[in-house]
């Protein structure tokens, strides 16, 4: 009994959606339902066959695409996502556990890094080179430096030697003065350490 | 459990040729001269890389994944586990320190006073150098030792050796990277992820 309670449900929905007049046939059609299945069955081969000739022959006639150049597959069955393999696509891993390829690849390895380090090793001797000459010139310009200082020095000291003992009366020269007038020398003496 | 892809052995002979000389052939080389002589091998196990004896892989195949918890010596361990083809990125492992010592390019002797500093975690300063092998470069792979000759662990140079010359005591010299200390600090994690 409940069987049949359900199916008449179900058909009322249907019938609800499809509309009034077809609900009539419907009603009809879940009390017999070997008979609905009979009907359905032929109906859809001949549509299919119908559809099918047509279609053939229309690809008969324009004969552009074969169905491998297309890629469908030749038997028209189902076949489940996992077996089909994609196209282009590797299929798996590629593992290396022989000692051959473990060692050409070790050996291509340390080969890399072998260069890598000789050249990171003549890098750093390079700017080591670099670092030492920079410093033995920046030496050798202090040296200048130093050595051009007291070249001034002592032109300065003989200058004032000179002033000392040639001229005692000259008027010219603003320094020349301050260094002759003995109590202000002092003075003279301390202007000239700051500007040097 | 499963043997490493060619791109897999690579960035691990990569990683481990930092630190290792020509020697390192020597760690895949059959054990003798007989045509089905035991060799070593790397094999992949969850987020981890093993150094291990063929025979024992083989019997280890056994075991299922979930139930095998170690194997022969783990050498490195990936950042992101599942994802090592894509990123690459891993670390070697404290584990692998006996393999790193046998066939290490470049060596760093501490001094008595900078073994726990560096067992601690902490970076080598100068000041803690012993010893040092010459003509190292900068950013270069290298194992810790203590004066004594005995591994403590294994980092990466922070300068060359002419740099570090001219280093004040307290410059670091070498950034760690795994120290024996590990061992204690990171017991819970170190033979189960």
């Amino acid at each position: 009994m409940a069987p049949s309670r359900t199916r008449t449900i179900k058909n009322k929905h249907a019938t609800n959606k499809s509309g009034i007049s077809s609900s009539k046939s419907s009603k009809g059609g879940p009390s017999d339902g070997i008979v609905k299945s009979k009907r359905k069955g032929p109906v859809l081969s001949k549509q299919v066959k119908g559809k099918n000739i047509p279609d053939l022959l229309k690809k008969k006639k324009k004969k552009v695409y074969t169905e491998k150049e297309l890629g469908i597959p030749e038997l028209n069955m189902i076949t489940p996502v996992g077996v089909t393999k994609p196209k282009g696509k590797k299929k798996g891993k590629v593992f290396v556990d022989d000692k051959e390829s473990m060692t050409t690849i070790l050996a291509m390895v340390q080969a890399d890094k072998e260069g890598e380090i000789e050249s990171k090793m003549i890098k750093a001797r390079q700017m080591e080179e670099i670092r030492e000459a920079r410093r033995i010139e920046a030496e050798k310009k202090e040296e200048e430096k130093k050595a051009k200082l007291d070249e001034t020095k002592e032109s300065l000291r003989r200058k004032r030697k000179r002033t000392k003992h040639s001229s005692e009366n000259d008027d010219g020269d603003g320094i020349k003065e301050v260094a002759s007038a003995g109590t202000k020398a002092t003075k003279a003496k301390k202007k000239r350490v700051s500007f040097a | 459990m499963r043997q490493l892809t060619e791109q897999e052995t690579k960035t691990l002979f990569e990683k481990l040729a930092n630190y290792t000389g020509s020697s390192l052939k020597n760690l895949i080389a059959p054990l003798d001269d007989s045509p089905d002589a035991d060799r070593y091998v790397f094999r992949l196990n969850r987020d981890r890389v093993y150094y291990v004896l063929l025979s024992v892989a083989n019997l280890a195949t056994s075991i299922s994944r979930d139930n095998l918890g170690s194997l022969g010596i783990c050498l490195e361990i990936f950042a992101s586990p599942g994802k090592f083809s894509k990123t690459g990125k891993f670390r070697l492992h404290i584990t692998a320190l006996p393999i790193l010592a046998e066939h290490a390019r470049y060596k760093l002797w501490i001094k008595p006073n900078g073994e726990m500093p560096f067992l601690y975690g902490g970076n080598v300063v100068k000041a803690h150098v012993g010893r040092w092998s010459d003509d190292c470069p900068s950013h270069q792979g290298i194992v810790v030792y203590n004066m004594s000759d005995t591994p403590l662990g294994f980092g990466v140079t922070a300068r060359s050796t002419a740099e570090a010359r001219r280093l004040d005591p307290t410059g670091i010299v070498c950034f760690r990277q795994a120290d024996c200390g590990e061992y204690l600090r990171d017991e819970d994690t170190l033979f189960a992820s």
